[in-house]
């Protein structure tokens, strides 16, 4: 868990680019690929609708061809003299009946070839019920059958008219068909015979079944809502009052094509209503299914699948590259404090992060050189501000020293104001004319007994000093003034709430340091009072030069580095020791 | 390194733009190839009647074993066939023709010699010997054997037993008689029972070509020469014609439907007619033991034989790929299988022309509709002596000719005149 974290957290730029790029990737590519089959399926659509429309004028042409066929049909057999006077007349003999058939026959095959062509049957049926069946196969009716139908009787009620209808009763076996039929009447209104077309729904079919195909149908619906011929078999003999209304709202409004929801489905509808037999003529058209047919939708989603797949694979592989180097850069960059910022960027990954390192390590370079002379130039301020504290004599001290002379000299304590007065001279001799830095630890030595020796003077003697030094330090060099600061602190400070003690100085080389100790038996420092380094004083004090304890150590570190500088161990009540480490200097 | 990123991207694309071009076209290339793989093996057959020799068609496959023979059976209209068949055959183009045709046996000829380089001579699959002579000469041309005989349309004497018996007449008085007799019979049927001999159509001269191929004649001669004019036979033939005209021997049908009416539903004694007509006979179950079958009454002529034909037709392989495969067909099932016939007359109800068939058990059925006679059996017997004629290029256009000459005959016109009319007619008509 924590390494996937770790590996999330250093990939981070990764995963946030790439999931990027792979987001607008898909995004763009599902919209063009939305969007380019939309617009061509509604292009296709849009054309679709117009060739269907003049599909529709086409089969509207063929109807209207049959139907007219029909009435001219009707109309020679109404004005046939020979048909007229042949089922007017009464047979009774074989051979009249024979002529009568054969005439009969002859008449109507002339009249028929004009409807053949469609694959309709012609029939006329005589007032005794003979039929004379022009194409037995398309409706082998049964004279008695047809005599006792009810198209007779409606067939008379409606005068001159051809009565169209659709059968599927008894009378046609059961056959889907349409039947045209017509009552040959003279102009007394006596009726002689009976005339009848009929279409099976399948010779129908073939009227519009090659322009249909899969979700493009054919529906032929009669003004009462039943369907009685459609390309869709199934729905042959239904009823649909929701597609009629449709037809019939979409003939007014006179769209070129309009939007419906028929049997569960939405079609595209196209209507045509055919006066000449009255019925409507019906166009469905399922989008999808018509739509999927020409426009190879899996093909145009498998592209931009593939498009997608390279694309991701391409952004992949390339950022990858590109962040790997810039997050190595970063890696590196986020290291550099560890390395104190000397070491320096690997140029290496692509143009970019190349550049980057380049720019990085230039200005690690300067920045590197700016810091170089900005240490030095702080070392030599210290050095200089250290070098003037140290030549500075507090002239309280030099006051309060030749003060304290002019009183021993009063007391007439001749002896001592001399030594005083040769201690002082010596002092600030040593503190004032040695320009060098370092002195031997003799030269030292003798400062810090000056220095003793002018205190004794002044605050008498209860405070002792002794001096124990290995003789092989003596000529060794130290940095001046390093001890006197503690002696002054040890002879101000330490003896306050005891009067008297003594104050041991010990210079001895160890392990090639030089190690200087003051050691004191006085009052000691509370904790909060001990820094380890330094002690931490309130007043402000007159000291005998610039520097005081605080700064020896920095002074000694800022000479001889880390190695070195200054230690205070202390215990109240018990003492004080000071531990200066130093290099050895001959 | 970077160079070789890119490169091996372009290559990349490139592969997968290539492979899919590529995938597209094995793909169009197969479908290619099963659409020449199926013209090898596909036969296509075209034939009329759903009930009758369609099925037959499918029951011929399944007795032929070819695991890569495939058939596909296609029903048209037989009108459509032949109007098919006259623009396909006709414009020289033999696309969208089937390997199978079934053809009626008198209109083969007039598209054998019509177009004789259209059809494939199919005699070296089967032995043409074994089928009846009769069927030979309709489906051959040139000496060559181009048709398949299917089916027989050999004629029978269907009578009401019931009705006969009230006239005095048994069985026996109506074997073997003449058209005459025939003529006779109905009058006192008439005289007796009050019902018509036989129902008619005016319109189909279909019972003149039963009397007149009792004798071997036809309207044309062998060499294809008209001959209506001094035709002893069609003399005869008429003159029995309207003799059972004149004397209301005869119940006028229409139509087919009251051909079967006249029948079915007892208004005539007698059908002469070919034997597919025992199905509709049969469907009335309630005359069942009334009906019994006798031979063809033959014209009163020297040599003449108690056997015709009425209809029947033939299979033809056309000149076309696959006509082996549709040859070999034929002549494994329709040419030589015994036990195919025999399952023919169960399942179909078609009798064959195969004469080694007739021995099968299939053929010695007891039919008791026809009270217990052996009809398949007889049928197949008589079938044997039909009389052979060459039905000629124009028996139909001849017959139009003659069913209008035929009324004047009826009206009054002397046979004579009618016949040499129609020989003008016909003459000026097919020369």
């Amino acid at each position: 868990m924590k390494k996937l974290i770790n590996i999330i957290q250093t990939n981070n730029l990764f995963i946030k680019i790439f999931l990027v790029m792979v987001v607008s990737i898909i995004a763009v590519s599902l919209l063009i690929t939305y969007s380019s089959i939309r617009m061509s399926s509604n292009l296709f659509m849009d054309t679709f609708s117009i060739t269907n429309s003049k599909i529709m004028n086409q089969i509207t042409e063929r109807f209207n061809t049959f139907s007219d066929s029909i009435v001219s049909a009707s109309l020679e057999v109404d004005t046939n003299g020979t048909m007229k006077q042949l089922l007017q007349e009464e047979h009774k003999t074989n051979i009249e009946k024979s002529i009568y058939y054969y005439h009969m026959n002859d008449e109507m095959e002339r009249i028929y070839a004009e409807v053949d062509p469609n694959d309709a049957n012609m029939i006329v049926m005589s007032k005794n019920n003979e039929i004379f069946n022009m194409n037995y196969i398309k409706w082998p009716v049964d004279g008695e059958k047809l005599a006792n139908h009810e198209m007779i009787r409606r067939m008379e009620e409606s005068s001159n008219d051809i009565v169209y209808q659709f059968e599927e009763s008894e009378v046609t076996n059961g056959v889907p068909m349409i039947i045209a039929s017509k009552a040959l009447k003279l102009q007394s209104d006596f009726i002689y015979g009976y005339l009848f077309f009929s279409l099976t729904e399948k010779d129908l079919k073939k009227f519009y079944e090659s322009y249909t195909s899969a979700g493009n149908n054919v529906l032929l619906l009669t003004p009462n809502g039943k369907i009685i011929s459609s390309n869709q078999e199934e729905l042959v003999g239904g009823n649909s009052s929701e597609l009629l209304s449709y037809a019939q709202s979409f003939e007014d409004e006179e769209l070129e094509y309009r939007n419906v929801d028929v049997f569960g489905q939405n079609y595209i509808l196209l209507s045509e209503y055919l006066p000449s037999l009255d019925i409507y003529l019906v166009n469905l058209i399922n989008r999808e299914i018509v739509a999927d047919n020409v426009i190879d939708t899996s093909e145009i989603v498998f592209i931009s699948i593939g498009i997608v797949i390279l694309a991701v694979l391409a952004t992949f592989l390339i950022l990858r590259k590109m962040t790997v180097s810039i997050s190595k850069l970063v890696h590196q960059i986020s290291d550099m404090a560890r390395y104190q910022f000397n070491k320096p960027l690997k140029e290496t990954g692509g143009y970019e992060t190349r550049k980057i390192a380049k720019a990085f390590n230039y200005m690690l370079n300067e920045m590197q050189d700016y810091v170089q002379i900005l240490l030095n130039t702080q070392e030599k301020q210290r050095k200089a501000e250290l070098d003037a504290l140290q030549h500075q004599i507090n002239p309280h001290f030099i006051y309060n020293t030749l003060a304290s002379i002019k009183f021993m000299i009063r007391q007439e304590k001749k002896e001592i104001a001399s030594d005083t007065i040769d201690s002082f001279i010596s002092l600030i001799q040593n503190s004032l004319s040695n320009v060098e830095e370092t002195i031997t630890v003799e030269q030292e030595l003798e400062n810090l007994k000056n220095y003793v020796q002018i205190n004794q003077a002044r605050y008498g003697d209860r405070i002792k000093v002794n001096y124990l030094i290995s003789p092989d330090c003596l000529p060794l060099y130290l940095p001046k003034l390093v001890l006197q600061p503690f002696i002054e602190n040890a002879f101000f400070h330490a003896f306050t709430k005891k009067k008297a003690g003594f104050i041991q100085i010990l210079i001895a080389q160890k392990d090639n340091y030089l190690i200087c100790e003051i050691i004191d038996n006085g009052d000691g420092l509370a904790p909060d009072q001990l820094d380890d380094k330094t002690i931490k004083t309130k007043e402000k004090r007159q000291l005998f030069s610039g520097i005081g304890v605080k700064n020896v150590h920095e002074r000694i570190q800022l000479l001889y580095g880390k190695d070195y500088g200054v230690k205070i161990d202390s215990e109240p009540l018990k003492g004080t020791k000071v531990m200066v480490k130093l290099p050895v200097y001959e | 390194m970077r160079k070789n990123f890119w490169l091996l991207m372009i290559a990349l694309l490139t592969a997968i733009v290539l492979a899919a071009c590529s995938g597209g076209d094995d793909g169009s290339g197969n479908a290619e190839e099963e659409d020449n793989g199926d013209d090898g093996s596909q036969i296509t057959a075209w034939a009329w009647d759903p009930n009758f020799n369609i099925a037959a068609l499918n029951l011929a496959k399944e007795h032929y074993d070819n695991e890569n023979f495939e058939m596909e059976i296609i029903e048209n209209a037989q009108d459509d066939i032949v109007q098919r068949l006259n623009t396909g055959l006709s414009s020289g183009t033999m696309k969208g023709m089937p390997n199978i045709v079934l053809i009626e046996d008198q209109r083969a000829q007039s598209f054998l010699q019509s177009y004789p380089d259209a059809f494939y001579a199919i005699g070296d699959y089967f032995n043409p010997e074994d089928f009846a002579d009769y069927k030979l000469a309709p489906t051959s041309f040139d000496g060559e054997q181009y048709g398949l005989p299917f089916d027989t349309g050999v004629t029978g004497f269907f009578y009401r037993t019931d009705y006969l018996e009230e006239a005095g007449y048994t069985h026996d008085d109506l074997v073997n008689i003449t058209w005459s007799e025939y003529v006779e019979i109905a009058k006192d049927v008439k005289e007796q029972t009050g019902q018509a001999m036989l129902s008619l159509d005016p319109n189909d001269l279909g019972i003149l070509r039963v009397m007149m191929q009792t004798t071997g004649t036809w309207y044309t001669s062998e060499d294809g020469t008209i001959q209506l004019e001094g035709n002893e036979p069609l003399q005869m033939a008429l003159e029995n014609y309207k003799e059972l005209m004149e004397n209301d021997l005869v119940k006028l049908s229409s139509d087919w439907s009251q051909y079967l009416a006249a029948f079915n539903s007892g208004d005539v004694a007698s059908v002469p007619a070919g034997n597919w007509i025992g199905p509709s006979v049969e469907a009335e179950e309630s005359q069942a033991g009334l009906w019994r079958v006798a031979p063809t009454p033959r014209l009163d002529m020297e040599g003449a034989a108690n056997a015709s034909n009425q209809g029947g037709s033939s299979f033809y392989v056309l000149n076309i790929d696959g006509k082996e495969a549709a040859a070999e067909f034929l002549g494994e099932t329709f040419g030589s299988n015994v036990e195919f016939y025999q399952d023919l007359v169960q399942e179909v109800g078609a009798i064959g022309t195969f004469k080694p068939a007739s021995e099968g058990d299939a053929y010695q059925f007891e039919n008791e509709f026809f009270n217990g006679q052996q009809v398949v059996y007889d049928f197949s017997q008589w079938m044997e002596e039909i009389p052979q004629v060459d039905y000629g290029m124009n028996t139909y256009g001849i017959e139009d000719i003659l069913s209008a000459e035929i009324q004047q005959y009826l009206d009054g016109k002397s046979l004579e005149d009618v016949l040499s009319d129609a020989q003008t007619q016909a003459e000026n008509q097919f020369k």
